[in-house]
């Protein structure tokens, strides 16, 4: 059982500011690599922009053509988590679907960037992809396979807060960072809010790690940084009925409105893709729902005949500034560390997906080692986590 | 959207002893959430709330909807301000309305957890009696399509790099799999009126489950349900069946486990 993990405490004392997926990845990360560690976060856990997520566990096919780093990167995280959170993945593979006949030209050059990155993509017959989901539309022109899957976006993740929690971190949600202190150039505190309290409370620290996702520009201005992030909310829609198990998407660069997931008895097209300035309140724009149901009738006909489950919108973290809608910035992570900016003892993640959340954490917690010269490997691919429900289910909670 | 369409709603947000009201005017297809969710972005001071999926997926945002265990993401205006129950089994009636004509709606917690503040509760009661390695995966339906194409060898999860102990605490379903129904939400768990020590509606549930789906575990499922906290001070009143937002309609798996367990005796 993961209660036979353990971890050589350094008593270095890390605040993580944001507890969604990434959050707490690096919990799970820097607990494992023996630092002390506190995590914040203002709503429930993964309220942000991870729970809200269609739950692909991205093989990596659909970023292959434009950026074969990136389609590797995935393709070794999802077998790393199907590996490591068995219970929270629906794995079923995928089906990349072409259309008319610019989307089937494009089959070659697709299965080629996607052998490259390390995804088996294969061609297979439309009969024989039409004979395990027959929602695909039957005019499909080609079918390719690719390893995809989904998983529970707000199960995934919980996860991973209870691996670190037996590891002795200390996750708190409902309790804000309101500001951070910043002295001789080097972070020392955060101060902190907890939903009821009547004060706001001094959390002293050695090192910050802000993992706020669409929220880094607001958490970094708290230590006075100008954090390029770009807030691009999509809208979702979700149906009464599961119309495949596997996960089906447009054999097209990567747009709006093509992808359908699966997900319990519901289906999950998505997404849209605008650019915001505030990451909070985003309520659907209801142009989008019947964009949406269109898009999903051309890739599974009689989509939109089922009743509409929900409709809502979730804030991807872009990495830098959008041109437009931003499908200009890439999908990428990059952990930006604030020294040169005067600000010693602080890293932002930012960019990157939901997939890629333990590469994330790994990429954060070596940062946060090579500061304080721990000599600690990064061990997160190795134990199967415990249960969510072992988060809820302990005293307490 | 058409002004007429508009509808007046008044939010009353339980936080602590008292009440914080919000008055607004919504599209009828925005959900208790979203008017939160609003609110929140506006700076007003609004009680503590959970959230996550806002489509039903987490089973976070449970609250009790002007009398009614529910869901906050799937409760929209539009249901309000039409006849709805005000308890599980009730009859629906019309909404209450204040002199202005607006739907006064309250949101409270839901009822046997603790409060963390506002309406947001520590939900540990409804995973305290689910057995901790219940799986959660189940076999999907193939409905006579043909079995999914095996993984390649690039693609298939390696049995070597996982950490000792684990082999076996892990189960999933030959073929397609998808997620149970349940959400684990816990509104069955806030609505069942039994006051006898009872692991609740969403354990039996997923004992249940656990015995149809995986023979070799049969046994110690029945035992648990067979257990004084078990099936025995379930009263039927189907509270749980009434307010499940997933139609997993726990009485009736508690019903299956009685069966089970009677024919055991004869």
């Amino acid at each position: 059982m993961f209660d036979q993990v353990a971890a050589k405490p350094n008593r270095i004392r890390v605040c993580i500011i944001g507890g969604g997926g990434t959050g707490a990845a690096v919990a799970y990360d820097l607990s494992l690599r023996g630092f002390s560690v506190m995590l914040l976060e203002r709503g429930e856990l993964t309220s942000g922009t991870t729970g809200r997520h269609h739950g692909q566990l991205h093989s990596g096919a659909r970023y292959a053509v434009g950026d074969r780093a990136i389609a590797r990167e995935c393709m070794e995280e999802a077998l790393v988590l199907r590996r490591i959170v068995p219970d929270a993945i629906e794995y079923n593979g995928g089906v990349f679907v072409a259309i008319d006949d610019e989307e089937a030209d494009r089959a070659p050059s697709f299965i080629a960037a996607c052998l490259e990155s390390g995804i088996p993509a294969r061609e297979v017959p439309v009969a024989e992809a039409r004979s395990w989901e027959p929602a695909i539309n039957p005019v499909a022109r080609r079918t390719v396979w690719v390893p995809d899957g989904s998983f529970d976006a707000f199960r995934l993740p919980l996860s991973f807060f209870a691996a670190a929690r037996d590891l002795g971190a200390t996750i708190r949600p409902f309790t804000e960072a309101v500001g951070l202190e910043v002295s001789g150039g080097r972070a020392r505190a955060v101060v902190a809010w907890a939903a009821g309290d009547s004060s706001e409370e001094r959390i002293e620290c050695d090192y910050v790690v802000s993992a706020s996702g669409a929220w880094a520009g607001a958490v970094g201005a708290l230590a006075g940084l100008d954090v390029p992030i770009t807030p691009a909310p999509g809208t979702l829609v979700a149906v009464r009925s599961r119309v495949s198990d596997m996960v089906l998407s447009r054999l097209s660069l990567p747009g709006d409105g093509d992808i359908i997931v699966p997900q319990r008895g519901l289906s999950i097209i998505g997404t849209t893709q605008r650019v915001a300035l505030d990451p909070d309140c985003l309520i659907p724009h209801d142009d989008d729902t019947a964009f949406l149901l269109a898009r999903a009738d051309e890739l599974a006909p009689g989509f939109s005949s089922n009743a509409i489950h929900a409709v809502w919108s979730a804030a991807r973290p872009l990495s830098g500034r959008a041109i437009d809608d931003g499908r200009n910035l890439s999908r990428d992570f990059m952990v930006l560390d604030h020294s040169a900016d005067g600000v010693a003892g602080m890293a932002t993640l930012t960019g990157g997906k939901a997939t890629v959340l333990r590469a994330m954490a790994e990429k954060a917690a070596d940062r946060v080692c090579s500061e304080f010269g721990i000599d600690e490997p990064c061990r997160t691919r190795n134990f199967v986590l415990p249960s969510w429900r072992d988060w809820y289910a302990e005293a307490g909670l | 959207m058409n002004r007429a369409s508009m509808i007046p709603l008044v939010l009353c947000v339980r936080s602590g002893a008292s009440f914080a009201s919000f008055r607004l005017e919504t599209e009828p297809q925005r959900t208790v959430l979203d008017l939160l969710e609003r609110l929140r972005a506006d700076d007003e001071r609004v009680p503590a709330y959970r959230h996550s999926c806002h489509h039903g997926s987490c089973g976070t945002c449970g609250a009790v909807i002007s009398g009614l265990p529910s869901l906050m993401c799937l409760t929209t205006a539009a249901d309000l301000s039409a006849p709805r129950p005000r308890r599980p089994g009730g009859p629906a009636v019309d909404p209450e309305r204040d002199s202005g004509g607006a739907v006064i709606v309250t949101l409270e917690p839901l009822a046997r957890m603790s409060v963390v503040s506002g309406i947001a509760v520590r939900p540990g009661p409804v995973f305290a009696g689910i057995p901790r390695d219940a799986s959660y995966l189940a076999a999907a339906d193939d409905s006579g399509r043909s079995p999914l194409p095996p993984d390649p060898a690039g693609a298939r999860v390696g049995q070597g790099n996982v950490g000792s102990g684990h082999e076996g605490d892990s189960w999933r379903p030959i073929g397609r799999a998808r997620f149970e129904a349940c959400i684990e939400c816990g509104l069955c768990v806030a609505a069942c009126p039994v006051s006898l020590p009872f692991i609740g509606p969403a354990a039996l549930a997923a004992v249940n489950r656990e015995r149809q789906k995986r023979p070799e575990r049969a046994a110690a499922m029945l035992a648990i349900a067979a257990a004084p906290d078990g099936v025995e001070p379930c009263g039927r009143f189907l509270a749980c069946s009434r307010v499940c937002p997933q139609a997993v309609y726990p009485g009736k798996h508690i019903q299956l486990l009685r069966n089970v367990l009677a024919d055991g005796q004869r």
